[in-house]
């Protein structure tokens, strides 16, 4: 009967036809099938679009994934996170210190001096090596040049809040009538030289300096600010670090247009322009000035000594040519828009970036994929892969799906799935712990967190090894202080708190707290009651907040805890320190600058060191921290600094978290040798766990390679 | 005849009018903004948002509005707020997109619901007709997105090849028939899936109305003649059990605009029903409305092809 044969083959055939096609699709073993430029293709996928592909002004992750392939910086990390040159080849650091003549100082042997009888004061030592003291011996080796500037006067217009009129502005006329001033050129950078000189100049040589008395203001204003003047303008010391930058001969944009020392330049205006509104102003603050030596020289003055500041040249250069005042303007006339009003916010540059890294933007589909290729004539030779696709997948299973299906090439895999990933056959894995830890925190205000017997007490009573185990999967790594763990910073001699309730309440009864007829931990009558807060949304904290209360509960201690929506949280309790202890975690730079965090003067609402520490030691180092321009003597600093913080315990410092990435098999490093065999090596991660080091020398091979065992 | 379809149309006419009143006052009732006029959007200053409302003829009264909209999409001037393209052109490439999936759902659902649903009722009671039963309400009471969601994870699980969005990512240019089959290859699933909801539904319905006719005196008659038990079915109860479906199969027609929403959002699929969901996510006024004035013309379409439809079949309609 032909109805019902129609009816029932009609779907058949079309289904067979439909199950046949899979004979023809790419699968995961063979994604080159019908497509052999699948294997010069590298195919990443993010949760979230890129925003803007301006390395100054982008603040999210996937523009900054983008950013870092398509622009450079002058300098990045190697392995082992030490400085190397990119767009620089190489670059000096030293230093011009200035003090200011003090007239009214007595200089031991000397009497008041002027300014070249100070200079030849200095000279005098130096060549006589007559200095005993091996620290003010060094100090003095180190000054290179000896100079005076002659007195000079300058008049400076500053705008200040109107005092009778807080709403308006009135101008502040400066007059400064600077003294002679002495500069000294110093070979490497020294933050103990004016201590030092103290032995020569006298104890009070520097600090009995008085600057209002080289000012005088039109109209005249309060006492207090003339001395915030004074110390602007002429400040009785001053250490000015030098950066001077050698650039890379022959380096172009991708446009073509040759990259020099005036993008360098550029770009550093442009962040500190403040029409821009870029988020990295903060960063370069403390530089004074940006100068154009030569077209391939560079030289960055700072303000004060602020080693981080280094770092901040790994920023990606931008093409002063496409970007500065001329081509906005041309842009917006072309675009019909007001000239005065655009800015490099609103150019089209950031929907098609030009810069000088080793891929070239293509193609951006809004909330689909990003195409860069590779950039044949990059100075480090051209990457293995010929393009990069940055795919834009919201939901994370269907990148997981994607992965499978070879069409998508690394999978950040979630912590409940590292068992079943990590050791699968088909993959590759990698994983190391990330930049940030999860931590209680203790409001040392009150009490009974100001005594560090019961802090430590606290952190004892938590079993952390069981919260890495099971809250996170294992994947997370017992941490002891606040630097990355994965840095020489961080001290690897200090071990965590053991878990060990019995000591734990040894210790509370050393600071008078015991247990009542009904097991409650008790001082003078008042029980040991507080509340633990977090915010809300954040499963993990919240797991930890229960596991927390739990323990304290076994040792007798009445936890209340609350979960707070997250502005609430910040700008009520974390803000006002209006809190006992709180669940939060930092996410960290490389640089060990930890002044926000725990400088004492940083305890005030609204800034960071909320929990109130305070010790003078730590103050001072990480004074010398941020100022210390030699790795080895910061890292000396840093591992003192940590112990200081893990024996004070402010913090329970929990853990921080690992993370793992899944990668195809068949990708390996390609590397070709001087005789020009191609040599394939297997992917290592660095020391610090980044496996994407060597990204521009990853390919991807037909068939899964053997290799010999790795020696 | 005649002068049915001349009222019929008329009648149409009518209802268009008022479903485009009707839906441009809910579009602009719902809670919320376009994003380019929102005040709570960062990236736009307030005198962007106000050139935006000027440009989009917020700034005029509804009814105003109203005109202008419609005069443009008369015109084919209508374009979207949130890329500037024309309306027209944008649902006319998702729904090309969207047809394929449309046809080979429909040719799935409207063959294989028959036979499944005869046989159902023929054998009524008995193990076919219990498992078909039970299998029909598992697909309909399983949630579309749930069971899509399990039937990808096991594809790729266990086949490892691709099967989100329209082709393969980064295939770039094949051969024609890898390329024709790559596709073909990524219509299956969300083919296939809208299809079971469809088959699971349709055979319910195929399976009662036989029922009601074969307990009919000449069903009864031409089996005691000796005609063929499948003849019996197929030809003089089937042809008798088709009449409501003439109805269904003129309604099918605004599944086309449509498409599945659901499907089409997991499978990344850029067709009619993402779009529009989309649209209404961005608050993309023209793109809403006309898509929804679209639809409206194909359900009244439907509805009057499934008239006369009804009257070629149904020769006691005509009298």
């Amino acid at each position: 009967m032909t109805i019902r044969k129609v009816l029932i083959f009609t779907p058949i055939l079309v289904i067979l036809f439909l199950l046949q096609s899979y004979f023809w699709v790419p699968t995961y073993e063979q994604q080159s099938r019908g497509n052999p430029d699948r294997l010069n293709e590298y195919i990443t996928a993010s949760i979230g679009d890129a925003s803007i592909l301006n390395p100054i002004l982008s603040a999210d992750s996937a523009s900054g994934d983008i950013n870092s392939m398509v622009f450079e910086g002058l300098i990045d990390r190697d392995e082992e996170l030490r400085f190397r040159g990119r767009l620089a080849t190489s670059w000096e650091v030293f230093e011009e210190a200035f003090f200011y003549i003090n007239e009214s100082a007595s200089i031991p042997g000397v009497d008041t001096a002027r300014a070249e009888e100070v200079v030849d004061f200095l000279r005098k030592p130096k060549k006589d090596n007559g200095v005993s003291d091996p620290q003010l011996k060094a100090c003095l080796d180190n000054i290179r040049e000896i100079a005076v500037i002659p007195h000079r006067e300058f008049l400076i217009t500053k705008r200040e809040k109107d005092p009778k009129n807080s709403k308006k502005e009135i101008e502040v006329k400066v007059h400064v009538k600077a003294p002679a001033r002495v500069k000294l050129t110093l070979t490497a950078v020294d933050q103990d030289l004016f201590k030092n000189l103290t032995q020569l100049l006298g104890e009070t040589y520097f600090t009995s300096f008085r600057g209002e008395r080289y000012l005088s203001t039109d109209p005249p204003v309060e006492k207090e600010k003339l001395a915030a003047y004074a110390r602007e303008f002429v400040p009785a010391t001053e250490h000015n670090p030098i950066l001077i930058f050698h650039l890379r001969p022959d380096v172009h944009f991708h446009d073509g247009h040759v990259f020099d020392a005036n993008d360098v330049k550029f770009t550093y205006e442009s962040i500190m322009n403040p029409r821009n509104l870029s988020p990295r102003i903060a960063d370069y603050e403390p530089v004074k000035a940006v100068e154009v030596i030569d077209p391939l020289t560079a030289k960055i003055v700072y303000k004060r000594l602020y080693s981080p500041a280094i770092g901040t040249w790994g920023m990606g250069i931008l093409p002063e040519h496409l970007l500065n005042q001329e081509a906005l303007k041309r842009e917006a006339l072309r675009l019909g828009k007001d000239p005065e009003k655009f800015s490099m916010r609103q150019s089209g540059f950031n929907r098609h970036p030009i810069g000088c890294g080793p891929f070239v933007f293509q193609e951006w589909k809004s909330d689909q994929y990003i195409v860069l290729d590779q950039l044949n004539r990059y100075w480090e030779g051209p990457p293995n892969y010929k393009s990069y696709i940055y795919r834009i997948i919201p939901d994370p299973l269907t990148q997981e799906m994607e992965f499978y299906a070879g069409t998508i090439d690394n999978y950040g895999v979630q912590p409940h799935q590292v068992q079943r990933l990590k050791n699968d056959p088909t993959y590759q894995s990698f994983s190391g712990p990330s930049f940030g830890y999860t931590y209680i925190g203790y409001n040392m205000r009150r009490e009974p967190f100001n005594d560090y017997r019961v802090r430590i007490a606290l952190g004892m009573a938590i079993d952390v090894n069981k919260i890495i185990q099971y809250v996170l999967h294992g994947q997370g790594e017992q941490i002891t202080g606040p630097f990355v763990k994965q840095t020489d910073y961080y001290n690897h001699s200090i071990k965590p708190l053991p878990y060990d309730p019995g000591r734990a309440l040894e210790l509370l009864a050393e600071a008078g707290w015991t247990r009542n007829k009904e097991g409650r931990l008790e001082k003078d009558g008042k029980p040991f009651q507080f509340t633990l807060i977090t915010n809300s949304g954040n499963d993990l904290r919240k797991a930890i907040l229960t596991i927390a209360q739990d323990s304290w509960k076994q040792i007798g201690i009445d936890v209340r805890t609350d979960l707070l929506e997250w502005a609430v949280f910040i700008q009520e309790r974390v803000d006002k320190a209006d809190f006992d202890a709180l669940i939060l975690g930092w996410s960290m730079g490389i640089e060990p600058d930890l002044y926000q965090i725990w400088h004492s003067s940083q305890t005030n609402p609204y800034q960071l060191n909320f929990v109130g520490f305070k010790n003078k030691e730590a103050d001072e180092l990480i004074i010398k921290i941020r100022q210390e321009y030699d790795h080895n003597i910061q890292v000396e600093y840093c591992h003192r600094l940590h112990e200081i913080i893990a024996r004070e315990q402010p913090y329970t410092f929990l853990y921080v978290s690992k993370w793992t990435a899944i990668l195809d098999k068949r990708i390996v490093i390609k590397e070709v040798d001087e005789k020009g065999n191609v040599i394939y090596k297997q992917i290592q991660p660095t020391k610090t766990g980044t496996y994407t080091f060597y990204f521009n020398k990853w390919i991807k091979l037909p068939e899964v390679p053997t290799f010999a065992l790795e020696g | 005849m005649l002068s049915f379809i001349g009222r019929s149309i008329i009648q149409k006419i009518i209802t268009l009018f008022f479903v485009s009143i009707v839906s441009f006052l809910i579009i602009h009732l719902a809670p919320g903004k376009p994003s380019q006029v929102d005040p709570l959007n960062p990236k736009f200053t307030p005198e962007m948002v106000e050139r935006f409302r000027k440009e989009f003829h917020l700034d005029k009264p509804l009814h105003v509005q109203y005109l202008l909209f419609y005069r443009d999409l008369f015109t084919g001037k209508t374009a979207s707020w949130k890329d500037n393209q024309p309306v027209l052109k944008k649902i006319w490439e998702r729904f090309l997109n969207s047809l394929p999936l449309f046809i080979v759902g429909t040719i799935l659902t409207w063959t294989l619901s028959f036979p499944i649903g005869i046989r159902s009722a023929i054998s009524r009671g008995g193990f076919y007709d219990r498992s078909a039963t039970f299998f029909s309400y598992l697909l309909i009471s399983i949630p579309g997105f749930f069971f899509a969601y399990i039937l990808i994870i096991f594809v790729v699980n266990t086949f490892h090849v691709p099967v989100i969005g329209m082709e393969t990512f980064g295939i770039g240019d094949p051969s024609w028939p890898r390329w024709a089959m790559d596709r073909v290859w990524h219509l299956l699933l969300p083919s296939v899936l809208g299809a079971t909801g469809g088959i699971a539904v349709l055979s319910r319905y195929v399976r009662s109305q036989m029922l009601e006719v074969e307990s009919q005196d000449y069903v009864r008659t031409a089996m005691a003649k000796g005609v063929p038990p499948e003849q019996v079915h197929y030809k003089h109860a089937l042809r008798n059990a088709l009449l409501p479906f003439v109805t269904m199969f003129g309604l099918i027609l605004p599944g086309l605009i449509g498409g599945s929403v659901i499907i089409e959002s997991i499978f990344s699929w850029p067709g009619m029903g993402r779009m529009a969901y989309e649209a209404i996510l961005a608050r993309d006024y023209p793109v809403i409305l006309t898509v929804n004035f679209v639809s409206a013309v194909l359900v009244l379409a439907g509805t009057f092809i499934s008239d006369i439809l009804y009257m070629v079949v149904d020769p006691r309609i005509r009298l």
